[in-house]
């Protein structure tokens, strides 16, 4: 027990001295914006999930049944992502932290080494879950009007879930580790990124939403209610905390006794199962992941890999170095690769829920419809947009790392850097956002002024939202993180974010009015006024300047950080 | 070749560096030595254009580099004390990366020039292989061919021997000596006193963030007052002389 508060201690110490580190200023004005954003998004959480249980709890017979199955959903989801989020903290945790070497080198059994990581692990992969689900079982608390044994049942069960999830995640990467190649660990992350593709697509493609607006498809209410509440696998870890909420809030308090027993003592068994697991093969495993990582599509050597790069090729030299080395660590780092999948996965839904729309069966006018759907779609793609730029872009001068001095010693300003990765990250993320709306335009069968206002609109805020991106990740690098891609939830990300979402809200607003007046003078065959036109022009100068000035400002920021204090 | 004019460094209150001044010709090796932090890897930071100073110029083969700092660093080949390098670029690309920066266009020079270094440094056999699987030595190593990969006029170096196999610290020796001969300036801080003494033409010795002595062997023998003594004895006794109140 001594050893293993001795091993937690230096990750405690950190946590303090950093808190302690900052001016008080800093520290409070940053706890007070990231305390008062994630109020907002836990009172925003709450809010939805009290008004939609009132409202199946006000219809008659199978609002029970849908306030049910959504708890069964929402322990799924939050199981699913438990485990995905256990999976890579644990992989980094046991095998791949800088410190492992260190921690190796002392007199502590293995299986103590990876007791002490697993716990760390568990906090850091279920914290930001289980914060964020206190707002659901609060709003079933309230609007069930529970006792105090469901909130007892709560706080019981969904640590039981955390444990479970992270202890099924370490035992997956310990055999991982030992059944992976030497040097092939990281390549977790690619069998991870695939099964999460597949998982996502499937999900997507079996719920069919599309069928939700489609009154045909409800061909027997009776078997799709019946359907509803059938019960999930007993099998399921979350059915067991289901099952122990749901007889919780019924007031069962045997059941639900029986079932959160059932719970931990999975948990014991399972934390008990990977303790043993790791005391017999975590150090193989371990020892094992510290031979050289090996690439994934090796380069043959004498091969000239310059020809793959011609067109690169063509670009000035100090452009040429820092393009090529962006693409190569990027498609190299194969931690990149769940994200990429995932991205793909969710554009692939995206996209395909736009072809099955069934907006002729829509009670409102199709033509309308098509086009507000498209201007919404506008923001909706300037929104993933936002959310591929958090998490590739603004890492982008973090993932520099301790290497930055070849930056800092190279004979070019931080400026032409810093705007090389500007259009390194510009390019494809043009392209995608482009791609995206061409695509759902054409599946929505779109007026060409629609298509034109959009296709030029994403060309104007792109350039903006990687700016942004790449610009505040410039103002709050972090060069010594273990993992840059993180630092997306530091203050400089959410900052990020949070600007991102007002340029785009600005820009639709701003262009809203002015195009509804022109669409509809279009239907109805009206003659635009002088106002009118004004308007419509002043608009899209004020579009212009908020898109000239979203580059303008951040990349300026962002230079001057580099330069001065770094 | 090399100008310090009285560079001052504050991180804050910190005076890390104090009004250093230091002239070093061409053609010359120039040794900085001093105590754990005193101001070495500061002021090595400040010539390679990494730090901004405080206070003070440095100039590069009479360019300053506070006015001009690209066209001065094209002139340096510098070799900082830690191998942070790109962990996902082969050995090969990383040179193929320093000299695309450092304006080697010429392909087939390139190749010749690479392999050459790559040859010298017994990293060819691993020329494919991720940086990420190289020693801390070989790292070392790489980041010293990069750095002459575009035949510098001047070579800033920060403990080039550390992370080493003695055959490696042959190497960088007669290398130093070399390029000085051919011309080329050597600013070169270290810990390792008996190579200072072996290569350096001329030695400073840093104390506090100050220069405390500066000049050939002979001459810092004279100001620490020692007759037949080793840069070793010379070096205690001046920094303790400084230590004390």
């Amino acid at each position: 027990m001594k050893q293993l508060l001795t091993l937690l201690k230096p990750r405690y110490l950190a946590f303090r001295k950093g808190r302690s580190g900052k001016t008080a200023g800093t520290r409070n004005a940053k706890l007070f914006f990231m305390g008062t954003i994630g109020l907002a998004f836990w009172g925003g959480t709450f809010a939805v999930f009290y008004r939609i249980l009132s409202y199946f709890q006000r219809v008659e017979g199978f609002g029970d049944i849908l306030a049910y199955k959504l708890l069964s959903m929402v322990l799924m989801t939050f199981f699913a992502m438990l485990i995905f989020s256990s999976i890579i903290t644990s992989l980094s945790k046991l095998y791949l932290s800088r410190d492992l070497i260190l921690v190796h080198s002392m007199p502590v059994p293995a299986a103590g080494i990876f007791l002490a990581r697993f716990l760390e692990s568990t906090v850091d992969s279920s914290w930001m879950v289980i914060v964020y689900s206190l707002p659901i079982f609060l709003s079933y608390g309230i609007v069930y009007r529970a006792d105090i044994f469901f909130y007892a049942a709560v706080v019981i069960a969904i640590p039981a879930l955390c444990l479970i999830a992270s202890a099924m995640s370490s035992l997956c990467v310990m055999l991982a580790a030992l059944l992976l190649p030497a040097g092939r660990i990281r390549s977790v992350f690619i069998f991870l990124g695939m099964i999460l593709f597949l998982i996502l697509i499937l999900a997507f493609r079996l719920m069919r939403p599309e069928q939700l607006v489609d009154p045909d498809a409800f061909a027997s209410v009776l078997l799709y209610f019946r359907s509803l509440s059938m019960p999930a696998s007993p099998l399921l870890p979350t059915t067991w905390v289901y099952d122990s909420l749901r007889a919780s809030l019924m007031g069962d308090l045997k059941g639900a006794l029986f079932h959160l027993s059932l719970s931990w003592s999975f948990c014991i068994t399972m934390i008990f199962i990977a303790f043993w697991t790791a005391g017999a093969c975590y150090f193989t495993g371990f020892s094992k992941a510290q031979t050289a990582p090996e690439k994934l599509f090796p380069v043959r050597p004498g091969h000239n890999n310059r020809s793959a790069y011609s067109l690169i090729n063509m670009l000035p030299g100090p452009v040429r170095a820092f393009t090529v080395k962006e693409i190569k660590t990027f498609f190299r780092d194969q931690t990149q690769w769940p994200q990429l999948f995932l991205l793909v996965a969710l554009i692939t839904v995206y996209v395909y829920n736009f072809s099955v729309l069934p907006l002729e069966k829509s009670p409102i006018k199709t033509i309308y419809l098509q086009n507000v759907l498209s201007f919404l779609n506008m923001g909706l793609a300037a929104f993933v947009l936002t959310a591929v730029a958090a998490r590739f872009v603004f890492p982008a001068v973090s993932l520099e790392g301790e290497a930055f001095w070849i930056v800092r010693a190279a004979p070019i300003p931080v400026r032409t850097f810093l705007w090389i990765k500007f259009f390194v990250y510009y390019a494809p993320l043009l392209a995608l956002a482009e791609i995206l709306i061409v695509v759902t335009n054409i599946l929505l069968h779109v007026t060409p002024l629609m298509m034109q206002l959009s296709t030029i609109t994403v060309f104007l805020m792109v350039p903006g939202i990687v700016a942004m991106g790449l610009g505040l990740g410039a103002t709050y690098p972090d060069f010594k993180s273990e993992n840059p891609a993180q630092t997306v939830t530091s203050f400089g990300g959410l900052l990020f974010m949070l600007f991102s979402a007002g340029f785009i809200g600005l820009i639709i607003i701003l262009e809203a009015g002015p195009i509804y007046t022109l669409f509809m003078a279009g239907i109805r065959n009206e003659t635009i006024t002088s106002f009118q036109w004004l308007w419509l022009i002043g608009s899209f100068l004020l579009v212009l300047l908020l898109c000239i000035l979203a580059v303008v400002i951040p990349m300026r920021m962002g230079i001057a950080n580099l330069r001065e204090n770094f | 070749m090399i100008t310090l004019k009285n560079i001052t460094k504050k991180y804050g209150p910190i005076l890390a560096v104090n009004g250093i001044n230091i002239s070093v010709a061409r053609g010359e090796i120039f040794g900085f030595i001093g105590p754990n932090g005193a101001g070495k890897t500061t002021t090595i930071r400040i010539m390679g254009g990494i730090l901004a100073p405080t206070e003070g110029t440095v100039i590069i083969d009479g360019i300053d580099m506070a006015r001009e700092p690209e066209k001065a660093k094209r002139k340096i080949g510098f070799i900082p004390d830690r191998p942070f390098l790109y962990e996902k670029l082969t050995g090969l690309e990383f040179l193929r990366f320093s000299a695309d920066l450092y304006g080697v266009n010429n392909e087939e020079a390139f190749r010749e020039k690479a392999e050459g270094l790559l040859k010298m440094f017994s990293l060819f056999d691993w020329a494919d292989g991720l940086v990420e699987s190289y020693s801390h030595g070989m790292k070392q190593r790489l980041i010293i061919a990069a750095a002459l990969l575009h035949d510098p006029g001047v070579i800033i170096v920060d403990e080039p021997m550390v992370g080493l196999d003695p055959n490696g610290i042959r190497i960088v020796k007669e290398l130093l000596k070399d390029k000085a001969r051919d011309g080329t300036t050597v600013f070169m801080s270290t810990h390792s006193l008996g190579i200072a003494e072996d290569i350096c033409d001329r030695i400073g010795i840093i104390n506090r963030g100050s220069l405390i002595a500066t000049g050939t062997m002979n001459d810092l023998k004279l100001a620490a007052g020692i007759g037949e003594a080793d840069l070793e004895a010379v070096f205690l006794k001046l920094t303790e002389e400084n230590d004390s109140p």
